[in-house]
């Protein structure tokens, strides 16, 4: 089975941090992954602007090769699936993979108190944990992979990040993500995780400039964290 | 961004409480959805029928004109929005007031300020839409069109001093009976038409719509050609999902099947822009049964009201609807969503919101050339890597003061050395 790592642009510029951790963790979970050299950007930022782009050949291209792909956070992840790229049948957002793959309870010994942003585009575009809106049977992907009690926002609604939209519309950018900020930080959390970094970034920009002491964590470092802790345990 | 400023200042006034307030229909909504243990399954067959009335729709208008003729109902079609109001005054060349309910056509179609031109007096009889027609204002919600007001509001219209919400109903009840009786017409839309039976069905909570349909002497149902549904067992399914998803009722207080009677009724079916949307890439905003879910579950329509999408058909459904009757003027509605696709996953039919949402922002936005230079950029390793390299060279100042619309209520993400 050939694997590969899809990194987005802005995780790759922005959180190098986020890209240690992963390749980390998949390392010590035993999976020998490719991370090709050549990519760039899936180009969701374009289409979302409503700008055309050809960048989609250009991924279909680095990871037709590849059996499976994983990809850093659900947002571009499940752009390629929506747009329909080649790949859209083989790639998984990291939480989905390691889920698909059987782990469970990854993170059962991670210390701090976690809270965590389940994504719009985790919940309803790649169906992690149910949405709030339809009325099939309760599941939670994301909280059986970590296995440890998660604290989560009272609502599943957006964060208002919304890529373009941050841009556009910043005050209510903001309000929103104000909102969802206090209805995480109720539970008193050590450390506010998630799969996406675009939407802890906007989190984090918000808690910085409103001087919320909080901490903000990917989801692969908790696990890893987790890992390391355990094996200092035992 | 006309939209963010406007929605930006009715978020400062009314904002937190119209929140609120949608958020907690949205909730009785989730509850009344998860009574129905076959709603998922509901959905899908709403939108199978939808997407086979769509694929035959001549067909089902032709069923649905013979059908209503044979129940003595006068049909006619209207290609435009002048049209139908020019039918509509044609039956009403000696009336001097009409009593309508809600009808979202007759906004699409301006009839009020048409028939005001003409010298008739219109009568708004839903209590929302009687709201904001003596505030001057236009709904901010399809089916909550006054959920921008306050019962404050209401008690200054009436001239009361009394604010309690009971009394106020009762006070507009009570003007509003005198409308009904002194009405030359009255006019109302449909949510749903039964080819096969040439039914017309109207739900609505007041029962204003069976007054309009029953005291004056003449009524008219203006609709548009969407609306129909093949048979009976079509409809049920549509009942079952309409008020649930709406407002979180089982079903609406009135549902009135309109089909043979010796009342004079007219119907008039209304295109103005429709089938033409059959064959482009927005046709499936045509399956939109105006449930107004999308509306209430939208967080930026939460936050910014109604009102601040300047068209008649709000939210997500209108920030598709809207560019396609002036692309120009509504350019910045489809941007005014974070693609959270909580819409999509409300809708009974089923309308794929996100992708549709996306293609009307290429719809209305021009090529921009630094766009295609950056495309350039991330379509060569080698030029990207040296992108990179002055990324992580530019001193952190220089992004910390360039002014936009994210430094302006947050901090600016630091650039990793």
């Amino acid at each position: 089975m050939k694997l590969a790592l899809f990194i987005p642009c802005y995780v790759k510029e922005l959180y190098p941090n986020v890209v240690k951790s992963t390749i980390l963790l998949l390392d010590r979970l035993g999976y020998k992954v490719d991370i090709p050299k050549s990519q760039t950007c899936c180009g969701q930022a374009f289409v979302n602007s409503g700008q055309s782009t050809n960048l989609a050949k250009r991924m279909d291209n680095i990871f037709h090769e590849y059996d499976e792909v994983i990809g850093i956070g659900s947002s571009c992840v499940s752009f390629t699936k929506s747009q329909g790229y080649s790949i859209a049948n083989k790639i998984y957002e990291l939480t989905d993979f390691l889920y698909q793959k059987g782990h469970r309870n990854l993170a059962t010994n991670y210390p701090k108190k976690i809270a965590f942003h389940h994504s719009c585009h985790s919940i309803r575009h790649l169906a992690l944990k149910t949405p709030s809106e339809l009325n099939i049977p309760f599941y939670d992907k994301v909280k059986d992979l970590l296995g440890v009690e998660i604290m989560q926002a009272s609502k599943d609604e957006c964060c208002g990040f919304g890529g373009v939209y941050s841009l556009k519309e910043g005050f209510l950018s903001y309000v929103m993500g104000r909102s969802k900020l206090d209805d995480l930080l109720l539970s008193n959390p050590d450390v506010i995780s998630g799969v996406d970094m675009s939407c802890l970034m906007h989190l984090q920009s918000i808690a910085q400039k409103d001087n919320d002491n909080i901490q903000f964590k990917h989801i692969s470092e908790i696990i890893l964290e987790s890992l390391d802790e355990t094996l200092q345990v035992s | 961004m006309k939209h963010y400023k406007l929605a930006s200042e009715f978020y400062k006034q009314k904002g937190q409480k119209h929140n609120e307030s949608l958020w907690a229909i949205r909730q009785k909504r989730d509850k009344a959805i998860k009574e129905v243990d076959e709603w998922e399954e509901l959905r899908q067959k709403a939108s199978d029928i939808k997407d086979n009335v769509i694929n035959n729709l001549q067909k089902y208008i032709d069923e649905f004109i013979e059908n209503a003729k044979n129940n003595n109902i006068e049909v006619h079609f209207a290609k435009t929005d002048k049209d139908h109001n020019k039918i509509v005054y044609s039956y009403l060349k000696n009336a001097k007031k009409v009593v309508k309910s809600k009808s979202m056509l007759t906004e699409e179609c301006g009839l009020n300020e048409y028939l005001y031109t003409k010298g008739i007096e219109v009568i708004d009889t839903d209590l929302g839409e009687r709201i904001v027609q003596l505030r001057g204002e236009k709904p901010s919600h399809i089916v909550l069109p006054a959920i921008h007001t306050t019962k404050e509001d209401v008690a200054e219209i009436l001239n009361e001093t009394n604010t309690d919400p009971t009394y106020l109903t009762h006070k507009m009840r009570e003007i509003l009976r005198g409308e009904f009786l002194s009405a030359d017409a009255g006019i109302s839309g449909a949510n749903f038409l039964v080819a096969n039976k040439g039914y017309a069905v109207v739900c609505t909570n007041e029962g204003n719509a069976d007054l309009g349909a029953s005291v004056p002497p003449l009524h008219i149902i203006s609709v548009g050609v969407d609306k129909i549904v093949p048979n009976m067992q079509d409809l049920g399914v549509f009942l079952r999902m309409l008020a649930r998803n709406a407002t979180g009722q089982k079903i609406t207080t009135y549902t009135s099947i309109f089909g043979k009677s010796e009342k004079k009724r007219v119907i008039i079916l209304v295109d103005n822009g429709r089938l033409d949307r059959i064959n482009s890439e927005f046709r499936d905003t045509l399956k939109c049964i105006r449930c107004s879910a999308c509306l209430t579950t939208c967080p930026v329509f939460r936050r910014g009201g109604g009102h601040s999408y300047r068209y008649i058909i709000p939210g997500p459904i209108g920030s598709l609807l809207a560019p396609l009757k002036d692309k120009e003027e509504y350019k910045d509605l489809p941007f005014a969503c974070t693609l959270c696709n909580s819409c999509e996953m409300v809708c009974p039919v089923k309308i794929p919101f996100s992708k549709q949402l996306i293609n009307m922002r290429k719809y209305v936005t021009k090529p921009n050339p630094i766009s295609k230079v950056a495309e350039n950029i991330l379509n060569n390793p080698s030029y990207y890597k040296l992108f990179s390299k002055i990324l992580h060279l530019t001193p952190q100042w220089i992004f910390d003061a360039i002014p936009n619309e994210w430094s302006k209520y947050k901090s600016i993400p630091r650039i990793p050395r």
